[in-house]
């Protein structure tokens, strides 16, 4: 066989190892290992790039960033700051149509703001939403459809660690990324908010309703989300204005929530522990996707598959914007299957390329970063696209009552809302790009 | 046997959080030194505090010297301190859509093979680190500012991958007794969050 | 084709060592062995690992020709940071033909010996970019900056300045950001990080060079070995003296056109007198006799090795 031959097989051999529930970290280290063994014909070359590769991969600065902001959510719980933003939320929309699942949807754009994680916010918010939405007789799948949605808003709002992932992969610059991803994610927040006034209207009966609260109290639920607005504002902020690298941004946000957290009695003992297991769980699977990724994608260029990929797109002579199609739809295939980590760490060395070279009428660098959120936005969706979305699957666990498939049923309507914005970002790069342009 | 190892787990995983916690505390330390610094240098600094600048100056405040590599090695060790606790939780992303419609015994032939397959490669990681710590030493390699040798941070990353092993072979006899008794010993709890 | 070989660095593909010196070298071997030797380019650290594993790549065989900064792993080649120090470098193309006999003498044995060292050469004078204008060593009191080497570092706190250690890439960041006022880097590598746009000032030292960085190009021992002669006179035939000689001429003679970037913004080029330069010159001995001294500390002789080195810049300078 030759190398392009080897790499070519390597895809079904990993999908089928990952479809048997080969943890998708493990997969891609085997394959890897197992394809340098065949390209190079002897175990050496994989074993002496596993004598360093480990401990480099672990020991990176810049992905030093994700547990401080898997961390820095798990203090903001704890400080009491999902039940505020919730609370405030509810205070102002709550008694309109559907209202309480806006607000959760608010407080989820609220909590994105300072959780880089997407199933760390449709958690959260499920905790303290979840609850108050079946108490006025929201639907369960409504209700649950909901929580599963706003949670990607977690990822869509930056900070987001997938963002951070997708800046290293291609080498962009992570503040200007987190800018990017600002707009957008704000348009999805607010397309949440419109699928909900369709679909309260479209299924009476899957809403109850809530009365208004007087303006004091309105004030009042406000003011109590000052210290998300603070950690926002210091981490976004000082890294955008670059009072402190992206590193260091997380740092500052994760020690601020903390003090938070301590000053509001919400860290103790018991919960430092729990949020050092949860973070250290979630760190440990992320980590060893990136390594198993890294090997997985050094193989692969050994075989050259991605340049005679790329090589052979741009032979077929497609508009740009077919192949920008192409991919996009691929990975809201994949989506259907996989998450959003894998699916970035898996197709960007291979998707980027190709990309990076097509005209859309864009700078080299706003190619990659408007490429970069729509592929977030695409992958996102993934976390709500049945048969396996993670966010889905967390969700509907919270809610004994409701059987998946009314889950299912009820999250297209989000789905679809996913993809008329997915459709509108490709169709104006401006909206994505237009914010770095005015700064820069 | 189950309390031990997840006892041992829990704890390195506890304590790669603490060390994570420390790196948080001294980043934002060399942040708020390396602003102090800026600020005493800025003329508004020194026409505030006049001689004092110069003083405060002299007694080294600034950003701490190395930050950069102690979070580097100290990250390090604490995502190898992650993995056991991963492991023994059932921790890492799995895609069980297809593995859903088999039977129990069928999942719980791939669980073993998979947790047996893990087991190997966390050894085979834990040797290759080993062998690399030894080169490291061998070469006298150090950090660019701090000069401290490569092989230490090494060596504190060793031992979580040492017990990250030493958990991955205790799942694969767990998921080797459940195929072989029908027996279940720990949930297969799936599912994981980012 | 016979042999294939995997050329393995951290630079991106078009960075102006790739294009001038690498893939000219890989060209001319592909053509001189008349295709039989095929030369496939992994940039960007595309094979995996991060820049300070290339050296072991190379010895372990992940990758066959490797390229990198001996100080990406500070400790393991103590001997070639001699041509690092402030102020010993004349022009690029004599210090790397110095270097390579240097080498020859007192590496290639030791230090260099689990590889097939192909060339060694250092870049062009590096000189301080800063926002605010610097020539006098008093006003590097209290500036943030990035220094490039372990001697630069050991300089420049020496003489006040705040030195904060990031990898290249993140020079542009940190500038624009205000974490570092100020990078030391030579004007071939401030095009791609566009530093020029980011400060207004560069401070040149007239005819001295502040400081350079030693590079190893070197190949694996066991792939080098199985060649067979003919074509390992064609690895021969573009080694050695003259080869590093002309890679260290190519590299700096790309920094005239990122210093003409910088003039046509009309940025503020600093150029020292002697005099000036004298009082840097004065800062630096005590560099280079606490390195001497390091030197002899880990069983070397420390004063004989800077004295070796100046005498070979010495003789190949004009
Ligand atoms: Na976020
Ligand atoms: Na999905």
């Amino acid at each position: 066989m030759s190398n392009i031959e080897i790499g070519l097989a390597s895809f079904p051999v990993l999908i089928g190892l990952i479809f048997l529930r080969v943890p998708i970290g493990l997969s891609m280290l085997l394959v890897g290992l197992g394809g340098l063994y065949f390209v190079t014909g002897g175990w050496n070359v994989a074993f002496a790039r596993l004598k360093s590769e480990t401990y480099s991969t672990f020991s990176s600065y810049s992905l030093s960033i994700v547990p401080m902001f898997l961390l820095m959510g798990q203090f903001a719980t704890l400080g009491g700051m999902s039940t505020a933003l919730f609370k405030a939320a509810e205070a102002w929309l709550g008694h309109r149509k559907g209202g309480v699942a806006m607000s959760a949807v608010g407080a989820c754009a609220g909590f994105g703001a300072i959780c880089g994680s997407s199933l760390a916010t449709a958690a959260t918010m499920g905790q303290v939403a979840l609850p108050e939405l079946r108490r006025y007789g929201y639907s369960g799948g409504f209700s649950t459809a909901t929580l599963a949605a706003g949670g990607t808003l977690g990822i869509l709002i930056p900070p987001s660690v997938i963002l951070v992932i997708y800046a290293i992969l291609t080498e962009q610059n992570i503040a200007k990324l987190f800018l990017a991803a600002f707009i957008p994610g704000i348009l999805a927040a607010i397309g949440y908010m419109l699928t909900i006034s369709v679909y309260v209207r479209m299924n009476p009966g899957s809403a109850g309703v809530r009365p208004p609260m007087p303006y004091a109290e309105r004030f009042a639920a406000l003011f109590k989300v000052w210290p998300v607005l603070l950690v926002f504002l210091l981490v976004v902020l000082g890294i955008y204005l670059g009072w402190f690298t992206p590193t260091e941004g997380a740092a500052v946000g994760a020690l601020g929530t903390g003090l938070i957290a301590l000053f509001n009695g919400g860290l103790n003992r018991v919960t430092l522990s729990e949020s050092f297991l949860s973070t250290a769980r979630s760190t440990a699977m992320i980590f060893f996707i990136v390594l198993g990724a890294a090997f997985y994608n050094g193989f692969l260029a050994l075989t050259q598959v991605p340049q005679e990929l790329a090589g052979w797109v741009d032979n077929l002579g497609y508009s740009p914007w077919v192949i920008l199609t192409i991919i996009l739809l691929l990975y809201l295939v994949f989506g259907c299957v996989m998450d959003s980590l894998s699916m970035i760490l898996l197709t960007i060395p291979i998707f980027f390329p190709i990309i990076s070279v097509l005209d859309f009428g864009l700078t080299p660098e706003e190619t990659a970063i408007w490429f970069g959120i729509i592929v977030l936005i695409v992958v996102e969706v993934g976390l709500i696209t049945p048969p396996v979305g993670m966010n889905l699957f967390v969700i509907n666990s919270m809610d004994r009552n409701t059987p998946m498939i009314e889950t299912y049923k009820a999250v297209m309507y989000f789905v679809a809302s996913d993809i008329v914005r997915v459709i509108i970002l490709i169709a104006f790069p401006v909206i994505t790009v237009g914010l770095l342009r005015v700064l820069h | 046997m189950h309390r031990l190892m997840n006892g041992l787990a829990r704890y390195m995983a506890l304590l790669g959080g603490f060390v994570l916690l420390a790196l948080i505390v001294l980043t934002c330390v060399s942040v708020l030194g390396r602003g102090i610094n800026t600020f005493l240098h800025s003329d508004l600094g020194a026409g505030l505090l006049g001689g004092m600048a110069r003083t405060l100056l002299d007694t080294g405040v600034g950003p701490i010297l190395g930050d950069f590599e102690l979070v580097e090695a100290g990250v390090a060790f604490a995502i190898f301190a992650f993995i056991p606790f991963c492991q023994i939780t059932n921790g890492h992303a799995t895609v069980d859509i297809f593995t859903s419609k088999l039977g129990v015994s069928a999942n719980r032939f791939i669980q073993m093979v998979v947790e047996i397959v893990f087991a190997v490669v966390l050894i085979l990681i834990a040797e290759r680190l080993y062998d690399g710590m030894m080169s490291k030493m061998r070469y006298g390699e150090t950090t660019f500012l701090l000069q401290f040798p490569i092989w230490w941070a090494y060596a504190v990353s060793l031992s979580a991958a040492v017990l990250a092993a030493l958990v991955g072979v205790y799942m694969a006899v767990v998921r080797t007794a459940e195929f072989f008794t029908g027996r279940m010993i720990i949930a297969p709890a799936g599912g994981a969050d980012h | 084709q016979e042999v294939t070989l995997k050329l393995h660095q951290f630079l991106p593909a078009q960075a102006n060592v790739p294009t001038l010196i690498l893939d000219v070298w890989a060209d001319k071997i592909e053509a001189e062995s008349d295709g039989r030797i095929k030369i496939d380019r992994f940039p960007a650290m595309q094979l995996g690992g991060r820049p300070p594993e290339l050296i072991d790549q190379a010895i372990d065989g992940v990758a066959d020709i490797i390229w990198t900064v001996a100080g990406y792993t500070p400790g393991r080649f103590p001997q070639a940071e001699v041509f690092e120090l402030p102020f010993l470098m004349t022009n690029a193309e004599a210090t790397s033909r110095a270097y390579w006999e240097f080498a020859e003498a007192n590496m290639l044995d030791t230090d260099y010996k689990d590889f097939k060292t192909i060339a060694v050469w250092v870049h062009g004078p590096g000189l301080i970019h800063s926002k605010s204008p610097i020539t006098d060593v008093s006003d590097l009191n209290g500036v943030k900056l990035r220094a490039p080497t372990r001697t630069t570092t050991m300089l420049f706190s020496e003489l006040g300045a705040t030195p904060v250690g990031m990898p290249v890439p993140a020079i542009s960041e940190s500038l624009s950001k205000g974490v570092i006022d100020a990078a030391v880097i030579p004007w071939e590598v401030t095009a791609a990080l566009k530093v020029s746009e980011l400060v207004e000032n560069h401070t040149e030292f007239g005819d001295a060079s502040l400081y350079t960085t030693a590079f190893i190009f070197a190949m694996n021992q066991d792939k080098y070995d199985a060649l067979p002669d003919d074509l390992k006179e064609v690895i021969d035939a573009n080694s050695g003296a003259d080869t590093s000689a002309w890679a260290g001429k190519t590299m700096a003679s790309a920094d005239a056109g990122a210093r003409q970037i910088a003039v046509d913004r009309g940025n503020n080029i600093i150029t020292l007198s002697d005099e000036q330069v004298a009082e840097w010159r004065e800062a630096a001995a005590g560099v280079e006799a606490k390195w001497a001294e390091e030197m002899t500390g880990r069983g070397f002789d420390g004063p004989a090795l800077v004295e070796q080195a100046k005498d070979l810049i010495a003789k190949h300078t004009e």
